[in-house]
């Protein structure tokens, strides 16, 4: 038999804690979900995520980095979508998402994105609905409480650790990395918010 | 174009449209199908969302 080969090993996954969901789960994640743990939190299969990063970067690899917009409004997320910026030349919106970003053109803020890829689909519904308005394809991390409406790629993982966040994007930028042959030599720390 | 969920026939800017993650085919997916979750499934065998 064959075994199934990482992009890490799997105890990294778990030591990250990408694996941990929450204690709601919806039926849109539930083909995402392993197990649920005795304490009531759902638990997501790393296999199913490993297998989706890599999906993921062939999907943002298929883009010209300039034309995808990554949005995050947690503040975990900050680090981790300016280094994946840094590394593969996205554009980013952290923190507030003004509205009429996609699509007011009068806007100092206006963007034209051909993809947006956003942290929490709940959290960052603006985008989510302006991205679907204007017709382009969104990306999203999911936890097991996310609704996958509106979303054409779910990447099932934990959206809310500070260390889950970092090795996700880390990742995610290094595969883009490999696929466009870029320059990649920074560690997971270097990806990881401040507390 | 069709809808790769429900098969609708698409018109206006009412759908989205991106290449297959895996082998690049377009994949066309309704406003409809996409607010519901639907699932999509390319040739190649990939399932999503």
């Amino acid at each position: 038999m064959i075994e199934y080969e990482y992009l890490i090993s799997p105890d990294d996954y778990l030591a990250a804690g990408v694996h941990i969901g929450t204690q709601i789960k919806t039926h849109d994640m539930m083909k995402f979900i392993y197990k649920v743990r005795q304490d009531g939190l759902y638990i997501l299969d790393i296999r199913k995520l490993d297998e989706r990063i890599r999906i993921a970067a062939k999907f943002l690899s298929r883009y010209e980095p300039s034309k995808i917009l990554l949005v995050a409004a947690r503040q975990y997320a900050f680090k981790p979508i300016q280094m994946f910026s840094k590394v593969i030349g996205t554009d980013y919106v952290i923190g507030r998402f003004i509205p009429g970003t996609l699509s007011n053109p009068a806007l100092k803020e206006y963007k034209e994105p051909d993809l947006v890829f956003v942290n929490d689909p709940t959290i960052d519904k603006q985008a989510v609905n302006e991205a679907t308005k204007i017709g382009i394809p969104v990306v999203a991390l999911c936890d097991t409480n996310n609704s996958t409406s509106d979303i054409d790629l779910v990447i099932p993982t934990n959206n809310k650790g500070r260390k889950a966040l970092a090795l996700v994007y880390w990742l995610i930028a290094r595969e883009v990395a490999k696929i466009k042959s870029l320059e990649f030599n920074y560690s997971v720390e270097e990806f990881e918010a401040e507390i | 174009m069709n809808c790769i969920s429900c098969n609708t026939v698409l018109f206006g800017d009412n759908y989205v449209k991106f290449p297959c993650p895996i082998c690049g085919e377009m994949i066309y997916r309704c406003k409809k199908c996409r607010k519901l979750a639907n699932p999509y499934e390319c040739k190649c065998g990939f399932v999503g969302p």
